[in-house]
């Protein structure tokens, strides 16, 4: 709901960030432990594995507001449920290839694998992505009111 | 198609003493309105109709209203499915809401069904409608004083123009001659690509603008023979509450995501969820371009067989690039 067009570098932009308890939050922890310097804007939200991780939830965020999405958990065939991440990994790629299409930029929603011994793994993954984010500015997000002028007629 | 009508009615005559009820089309309250008939006694067979005014997707009715799963000394259920119909029969058996052993299945080549909104906007005074049929491109609609015809491009629903499967896929008996596609294998859809031309931001103000119309009268969710849920859809539960009463664009485009991204790799392209719109959004867009998606990356249509189980339902360890 908010109409700032770009952000400044140094604005805070907010990201969610939804992490599997038991690779990637364990990651996160470690870069912290470690004091591995991070950018802010990542807000964390702990699931108990990214088979939990309903593409509606990343959808949801963006619709409202969130500048950027991050899911991320264990790596392929180190699930803790042994499979989640398996279901996870087909569901977040069709939502990514799919976002697009509905004037979301593909570039707000990522999901990587970090497990809970590479902190400095998941730093680089916060750093990159945080980078792409403000290079993408605020999420324009949806206009309450259509503008008309600007609209495609298809149909 | 008066042929195709009669041969209909007369096989399920045929079977009818193995039937418990029979889901057809019957005359509505006018002549350019057909209706879902069920059909419990032979006699009424009769009532049964096939013209391109067929244009609803009776497999709906096998879970929301009828219980088609396999039961004990339990008659089947005849029903009559088009080629995109068949498709959502399958969906339903790959996923164990119904059982193909209580179906009989009458499958109908079908060479497309009429949108009534656009036929009406071509000629509002239509009425006292004799027959109707395809002849090659045109619909010929014959009435007491004359015949009017009209472009199949102008009068089709959205769904039909870019329709592949002609010809149901899953069938006891074929009613009449299979056709050949409008359009072939490995073409993509063209809807999805009149809206990809554009930029993103275009993109995401045409949805605004179709999106802003929505009433949320969920009559798309209620058509959707796939949105299986029913009491327990998750835009009516309290906890969680994932959408809330206001009526505000978030709301509106939060809804049809909900429904589009639960139909990923399962939605048939049955288009209900368009017909049924009230305010004629096009609202089955967003599942054919999931549907693009999950054939690009998994290889997979919906609705063809039987045996195979929709791709976001299960994995594969062996999978690579994702």
């Amino acid at each position: 709901m908010k109409s700032e067009a770009a952000s400044t570098p140094e604005q805070e932009l907010r990201i969610v960030g939804f992490l599997c308890n038991w690779c990637s939050y364990g990651g996160a922890d470690t870069a912290g432990i470690c004091r591995f310097k991070q950018p802010t804007d990542l807000r964390i939200i702990r699931i108990p594995c990214t088979g939990r991780m309903d593409p509606l939830f990343a959808v949801k965020a963006l619709i409202y507001g969130a500048d950027g999405v991050l899911v991320s958990g264990c790596h392929p065939k180190d699930c803790h449920y042994a499979v989640g991440n398996y279901y996870a990994r087909r569901r977040m790629e069709v939502l990514k290839r799919f976002l697009p299409f509905i004037g979301i930029d593909t570039g707000r929603f990522r999901y990587s694998w970090v497990s809970a011994s590479e902190g400095q793994l998941w730093q680089q993954v916060v750093k990159e992505f945080s980078e792409q984010i403000h290079r993408l500015g605020a999420n324009p997000g949806l206009h309450e009111k259509i503008d008309v002028e600007a609209s495609l007629f298809l149909f | 198609m008066g042929s195709k009508t009669e041969a209909l009615a007369k096989q399920f005559e045929k079977v009818f003493d193995d039937l418990e009820l029979v889901i057809g089309w019957e005359t509505g309250f006018d002549s350019l309105h057909a209706t879902p008939a069920f059909i419990r006694q032979p006699s009424a067979l009769g009532r049964l109709i096939w013209n391109p005014f067929c244009s609803h997707n009776l497999s709906g009715y096998l879970t929301k209203t009828l219980n088609a799963t396999a039961q004990e000394d339990a008659k089947k259920i005849g029903i009559c499915v088009k080629g995109c119909d068949s498709r959502s029969v399958v969906a339903l058996i790959q996923e164990k809401f119904i059982s193909r052993e209580r179906l009989y299945i009458a499958g109908i080549p079908c060479r497309g069904t009429v949108d009534l909104r656009r036929l009406m906007r071509l000629k509002p005074s239509l009425k006292d409608v004799n027959t109707v049929h395809i002849e090659g491109n045109e619909l010929a609609v014959e009435t007491a004083r004359q015949t009017h015809r009209f472009p199949l491009q102008d009068v089709l629903l959205r769904k039909c123009l870019q329709c592949r499967y002609p010809n149901p896929v899953l069938y006891d008996e074929l009613i009449g001659e299979p056709l050949t596609p409008r359009v072939t294998e490995g073409q993509a859809p063209p809807f999805v690509d009149k809206l990809e031309a554009h930029s993103l931001e275009q993109r995401r103000v045409f949805w605004e603008r179709e999106l802003d119309r929505c009433i949320r009268c969920y009559a798309c969710r209620n058509a959707c023979p796939l949105c299986v849920c029913q009491d327990n859809c998750i835009l009516e539960s309290r906890m969680p509450k994932w959408l809330s009463q206001r009526s505000g664009m978030s709301e509106k485009f939060f809804f049809h995501m909900i429904h589009a991204v639960h139909l990923a790799g399962r939605c048939t392209e049955c288009g209900e969820c368009e017909r049924v719109c009230p305010m004629e959004i096009p609202v089955a867009l967003m599942k054919e371009k999931l549907n693009q998606v999950v054939k690009e990356l998994l290889d997979y249509e919906a609705g063809l067989n039987p045996e195979t189980q929709p791709p976001l339902l299960t994995f594969d360890p062996s999978e690579t690039g994702i």
